[in-house]
């Protein structure tokens, strides 16, 4: 019963992070609708920042977090204005801003490992011990707890945001149609920028997160694309609910898919659950966005 | 000199995985990073039968591309029907079990530790144990894959691929079964990138799973881009310059470590730039879009 309970602990705690990754990823997605490889680095660039912010420079955790964030959510930016807006200019196959964000992804790794090294770090502070919970005969962490909390906060944040804001609509708008969009006065390039703000914000919160979790290393990214995508193509890519519920379901597949094995085959489990959606049910739990 | 052959047979390798992959990537357009994995399958069925069973080297090779191979020929089937972006998602993630294969399946690959001690290759007693035989072996494979890769794109067969790559509907509509085509394209470049990882294998002498990894595939995939989609020579002008690099860097004095990640650095910017200025690569015939 306790290993039972301590499963399903594991696979909210995985699912809320995960979900966290998705948001951001479907919010860019929804307006891009490409594949872009990138994202899991920028939320490495969030984990990063919080290193270089508090642990490098002691800056206190409620400054340093924010700063961190922000961070991220620049370089998500500048990955579309000084490239992303480019490619859509000269109206390039998604192909091209695939391939583009692949090597985006390669820089910003690379980039990460020159400046801090390739090793494992600890972001969490190592002379206070994070403290530990029971609950309902399972143990939970205080950054697990934030993380779901979070994970919340950013769903209904985002609920927020998407419909009830101009910005929300504008966002909704190009989703349907870029054309169409310009041509009733969108500033569809402004809004494209603004939107990979806020899904690289929300990657480099969870990578926060999880780096709280589980420590950091410059190659992370890789993993974090693949939660977030894998979330979201189960869930119906593009749809923000849908990727939570993929989010969850994914979390829960892993964790009781190594149940009785070896936990090194977790990764493998995630993928096998995306093959085995992309060939019955390719549009995902709820129906994503049309892709172009 | 010694450094030379060094830089040569690696070179060699990089090729015939470029070239391979330019089957798949720049004549079918079917995006795949999992090219690594193919190598790693070639490399680790030497590894395996000539450490632990004392097989001849030949008999590895062989062994290698039945198995990689076939394993293309499953993977092909089961991410048949994606589109062409959940494709890449989809090879990535194939590379990422065979990569969980190499380091958890102890018993066989010895996990991450990986396989010291592989021998090199001996044929009708002539022993290719110095560097400079080993080139030579290398660069007779090497021009082998070129002209069987020549001979591929300009049959019939391989004006199909480049329909397929074009307007895939279309070419299916005069009846031609594009599925078959592209299975075939795939387990042939995951072929010549076993007998690949087998020559890496022997040259190294030392094999371990990080040699096969989704970056390793990622970084096949952007000699081909670089080189020129749809286009041989560019591969292996892709492969020259992606070999030289490295060693250029090193010698501009920077450690073994920082080389290697501004190394990844510099094939990271120079995948964005040539997608922002030249899509076609260097000299590729195909234009990404």
């Amino acid at each position: 019963m306790g290993i039972l309970n301590q499963l399903v602990m594991n696979a909210i705690i995985a699912g809320a992070a995960y979900a966290i990754l998705a948001l951001g990823f479907n919010v860019i997605f929804g307006i891009t609708k490409f594949l872009n490889m990138a994202y899991g680095a920028v939320a490495v660039v969030g984990a990063y920042g919080v290193f270089l912010f508090c642990r490098l420079n002691s800056l206190p955790l409620w400054l340093g977090i924010p700063l961190a964030i922000i961070a991220a959510g620049i370089v998500s930016y500048l990955s579309d204005v000084l490239v992303f807006r480019k490619l859509r200019r000269r109206k390039a196959t998604s192909l091209v801003h695939v391939v583009a964000s692949l090597g985006l992804m390669f820089l910003l790794q690379a980039a990460i490992a020159i400046f801090f090294t390739s090793q494992y770090q600890s972001l969490a502070d190592q002379n206070s011990p994070a403290s530990v919970y029971a609950v309902a005969g399972t143990f939970i962490t205080s950054v697990q707890i934030i993380t779901v909390i979070t994970a919340l906060a950013v769903l209904f944040g985002l609920t927020l945001v998407l419909k009830k804001s101009a910005f929300g609509r504008a966002i909704r708008a190009i989703s349907d149609d870029e054309e169409v969009s310009k041509i009733i006065g969108i500033n569809t390039d402004r809004i494209i920028s603004i939107t990979f703000f806020l899904g690289g914000a929300i990657a480099g919160l969870a990578g926060i997160l999880v780096g709280f979790d589980i420590g950091i290393f410059p190659t992370m990214g890789l993993i974090f694309l693949l939660e977030a995508a894998i979330a979201s193509i189960i869930g119906g890519i593009g749809n923000v609910y849908g990727g939570v519920l993929g989010a969850f379901l994914l979390a829960f597949a892993e964790n009781f898919g190594v149940w009785k094995i070896n936990t090194v085959w977790k990764p493998s489990v995630g993928i096998g659950l995306l093959v085995l959606f992309l060939i019955f049910r390719p549009q995902g739990i709820l129906r994503g966005v049309s892709k172009k | 000199m010694p450094y030379l052959i060094h830089i040569l047979i690696l070179f060699c390798i990089y090729a015939i995985l470029a070239l391979g992959l330019n089957l798949v990537v720049g004549y079918t357009g079917l995006v795949s990073i999992m090219h690594a994995a193919f190598f790693g399958v070639g490399a680790y069925a030497t590894a395996i039968l000539t450490v632990d069973y004392h097989a001849n080297f030949f008999l590895s090779v062989f062994v290698g591309m039945v198995v990689a191979g076939a394993l293309a020929y499953l993977t092909g089937r089961i991410l048949r029907g994606l589109s062409w972006d959940y494709y890449v998602l989809g090879t990535v993630g194939v590379n990422l079990i065979l990569f969980g294969i190499f380091t958890n399946w102890g018993s066989l690959t010895r996990g991450p530790l990986g396989i010291p001690g592989i021998p090199r290759p001996v044929l009708f007693g002539i022993h290719f144990a110095t560097n400079g035989q080993f080139l030579f072996l290398c660069f007779l494979v090497l021009v082998a894959v070129y002209f069987l890769c020549r001979f591929i794109v300009r049959s019939s067969f391989g004006r199909v691929l480049k329909a397929i790559r074009g307007d895939e509907k279309a070419i299916a509509i005069f009846g031609y079964h594009t599925l078959h085509y592209k299975l075939a394209v795939f387990s042939i470049a995951a072929i010549f990138a076993a007998v690949a990882g087998s020559l890496f294998a022997s040259y190294l002498t030392f094999i371990a799973p990080s040699s096969f990894d989704v970056m390793a595939s990622a970084f096949i995939f952007s000699i081909v881009i670089l080189g020129g989609a749809a286009n041989l020579n560019g591969s292996l002008v892709g492969a020259l310059v992606l070999t030289i690099l490295p060693e250029a860097l090193r010698f501009i004095g920077f450690s073994e470590d920082i080389a290697a990640q501004m190394r990844q650095l510099v094939y990271g910017l120079l995948l964005v730039l040539l997608m922002l200025y030249r899509p076609q690569g260097f000299i590729g015939e195909y234009k990404l879009g």
